[in-house]
């Protein structure tokens, strides 16, 4: 019976266990239709790892988190050589494996992590990360200098897992450039992602050609794969990323590459026309600076048509994530940027609820047509994040519960507002 | 004859392989004299790891760095359980050392190294890393709350390095305030500490009160060691700290702990007097706007006579 690995296709942490079996010759596969932000928050999936954070490894007897233990663990199933073949060789491949997850991968993620928008920004903390990196990639280039591979002569679990770790450097931030000053490095990881049992786990590996740009405040995310390593494709542009909650700790994120598409007549344009003219609505919202209630939200109801438009509250479901201000914020601003599609059809405003953590994330939608349209459900997948539920404007309740949350009434449900977004 | 580790003798990546050899018998020792800064830059020390860090494990068959690696390394040496019993307990210490390095020290790390000084001071990272660490503790709450150790039922390597790890967070940046949430984890730490084994090595652990203020810019430091995190003594000022070259890794800083030295007489307040009042020239420095050449550099010849013959004013 194969073991189980629950973690994306593209997740380097998830290859070193699946190189390990190539060598071993043990059954591991990756669990199939795996989500990332999804498979991994099920109360379920919780019980395999508290912290729920993927590659996760099922087994008969159990499960096993942390890349590094899931590929020691597949190495001791049988007897090989890839914890070396003396005492003092299995102390130097701990200390290969340890520097290529300190010393290495931590560096190289604290620069990539921030630039593809994962994390904040902070230009002197990328410095110490490459000057940190750097360091580390001088000492490995030193040893590899009178050394093929990091321990004895042959591929041990070392060289698995700091191969691992150096193709999400090489292929996605480290450019040539930046490496030729490491030639030994660089001799080293051509000669490792060549080997067969290498090859057919990561694929081919081509070489960053630039830095990725510094992106401006993202979509947050929590639960994070690495990155696409390989170009086993033809290179795509990055047209979706699966994320969730902003995190500055280095990990890596998931991004599912999709092709253009072509673009397609919006059916809510073919409904039948209605008295309400949304802009109409954003101009009396925008320019009303006072007696707002007076003006703007009386205007709103007199102008709303319930045939040919229709009001949503939104709850985000997972608010317990929501424990640092800024990245919450960052969160709801992420959504509202992925509805910028809808921005015709649409108009929105999310408050921000709490004076501390966790912040609750609820939103009021206006949408074109009875129903929330179809390709903003496709197109954006924060709707999914978020429980949905149609305002029965009958019940003063919740008309009264629009009215305040349009005009970011404090105290909102007897709380402060953190902070109030719109789209228009 | 023992294995020598070189490090301080208050770090506490160190004391992870020290405390293996107390369960399991093996000769183990702190290398003698050694020098943070000093010990570690030399070229010896170098080919023994080419990073220059500390700690690392002389064995007569050769050197070993990282201390979680060295901690293994000595806990193999003999038979023990400290691996566990079986291969899914093997699996399952690796995954905590692994989270007590990753989930763990490095977020306490992240959130102490800045305000001790020793790295860039920005608070967003710190906010998260406080909020990475939550996440991480609440993780090991949840399972702490139905296991007294973190695999099987005693003491293995993963409880040496997760509690060696906790230390460092206890004594020096996690209040009571703080760890209250996470009460299991409070439980778990207190009991590891007092095992006797843990005990030698560490040493009493006092709960730090109060989280570190934030320091404004110091000196760098290159090659650190974990700063001291017990109170083998009563509490001291940080009295001096030897740094070098500021990095903003979340690398742990040795600080050199020094009691607070009696006020002595300076010797130098006992030389016969002299006519150049050092504060004369400090202002004769500061307020000389223009003309500096002229009037200051002269001035120094006046108030150092001496100096005369070395300038040409």
């Amino acid at each position: 019976m194969a073991l189980i690995i629950h973690a994306g296709s593209t997740n380097k942490n998830a290859m070193k266990a699946l190189i390990v079996a190539e060598y071993t010759g043990v059954k591991v596969e990756l669990v199939k239709d795996f989500q990332m932000g999804v498979s991994n928050k099920t109360p379920e999936f919780l019980s395999l790892n508290p912290i729920g954070k993927v590659p996760v490894l099922e087994t008969p007897d159990g499960s096993v988190f942390e890349s590094n233990a899931i590929a020691r663990y597949v190495a001791r199933l049988t007897d090989n050589t890839l914890f070396g073949t003396s005492l003092i060789d299995y102390g130097r491949i701990e200390q290969w494996i340890d520097f290529a997850t300190l010393e290495i991968d931590s560096n190289i993620l604290r620069w990539f992590i921030p630039r593809i928008g994962f994390a904040v920004y902070l230009p002197p903390a990328e410095e110490a990360a490459i000057s940190s990196l750097k360091r580390a990639l001088a000492a490995l280039n030193t040893h590899l200098a009178s050394n093929t591979y990091l321990v004895g002569h042959s591929v041990t679990l070392a060289d698995i897992i700091m191969t691992c770790n150096l193709v999400l450097g090489f292929s996605r931030i480290m450019t040539k450039s930046f490496t030729s000053e490491f030639p030994h490095v660089e001799r080293y990881f051509w000669t490792m992602v060549n080997q067969p049992n290498f090859l057919k786990i990561v694929g081919e590996v081509k070489q960053a050609d630039s830095v990725p740009p510094v992106q401006s405040a993202k979509k947050p995310s929590e639960n994070k794969e690495p990155v696409n390593p390989t170009v086993k494709d033809a290179p795509k542009e990055e047209a979706k990323k699966e994320v969730k909650e902003q995190v500055a700790k280095p990990e890596a994120a998931e991004e599912v590459v999709e092709a253009p598409k072509p673009k397609a007549k919006n059916p809510l344009d073919l409904l039948p026309s209605s008295k309400m003219v949304l802009d109409d609505w954003k101009r009396l919202y925008s320019n009303t600076k006072t007696n707002f209630r007076e003006v703007a939200i009386k205007g709103f109801w007199d102008m709303y048509d319930p045939e040919g438009y229709s009001l949503w509250f939104c709850d985000y479901k997972y608010n317990e994530e929501n424990t640092v201000s800024f990245v919450t914020m960052n969160k709801v601003g992420g959504f509202l940027q992925r509805m910028d599609l809808a921005r015709k059809y649409a108009f929105g405003k999310m408050l921000i609820i709490g004076s501390e953590p966790p912040f609750k994330v609820k939103g009021l939608w206006l949408f074109r047509g009875k129903e929330i349209p179809k390709f903003i459900l496709d197109e954006c997948y924060d709707m999914e994040l978020y429980e949905w539920k149609q305002v029965d404007i009958t019940d003063e309740a919740q008309k009264e519960r629009v009215n305040q949350m349009i005009e970011d009434y404090e105290p909102f449900e007897g709380e402060s507002l953190l902070d109030a977004k719109c789209f228009k | 004859m023992a294995l020598i580790i070189h490090a301080g003798s208050t770090n506490k990546n160190a004391m992870k392989a020290l405390i293996v050899a107390e369960y399991t018998g093996v000769k183990v020792e702190l290398v003698k004299d050694f020098q943070m800064g000093v010990s570690n830059k030399t070229p010896e020390f170098l080919s023994l790891n080419p990073i220059g860090k500390v700690p690392v494990l002389e064995t007569p068959d050769g050197s070993v760095f990282e201390s979680n690696a060295i901690a293994r390394y000595v806990a193999r040496l003999t038979d023990n359980t400290l691996f566990g019993a079986s291969l899914i307990d093997y699996g399952r210490i690796e995954q905590w050392i692994d989270f007590a390095t990753l989930e763990i020290d490095s977020n306490i790390l992240r959130w102490f190294i800045p305000r001790i000084g020793f790295a860039v001071y920005l608070p967003p990272a710190e906010e998260a890393a406080i909020s990475s660490l939550k996440r991480a503790l609440a993780a090991l709450n949840t399972h702490l709350a139905s296991n007294t150790y973190l695999v099987g039922h005693s003491v293995t390597l993963a409880d040496i390095i997760m509690t060696c790890n906790l230390v460092l967070g206890f004594s020096r940046i996690m209040t009571k305030s703080f760890t209250s949430e996470f009460p299991h984890v409070e439980r778990y730490f207190w009991t590891m500490v007092n095992q006797p084994n843990f005990l030698k090595i560490v040493g009493e652990v006092k709960q730090a009160e109060s989280v570190p203020p934030v320091q404004s810019a110091k000196k760098p430091s290159e090659t650190k060691e974990p700063v001291k995190p017990t109170v083998k003594d009563a509490p001291k000022e940080e009295a001096k700290k030897e740094v070098k070259e500021q990095v903003a890794k979340p690398e742990a800083a040795e600080e050199v702990v020094e009691a607070p030295k009696p006020k002595a007489k300076n010797p130098l307040d006992l030389l016969p007097s002299s006519k150049m009042v050092l504060d004369d020239w400090k202002r004769l420095y500061s307020n000389t706007k223009t003309n500096f050449r002229e009037v200051a550099i002269k001035g120094l010849s006046f108030v150092f006579p001496s100096f005369k013959k070395l300038i040409s004013v």
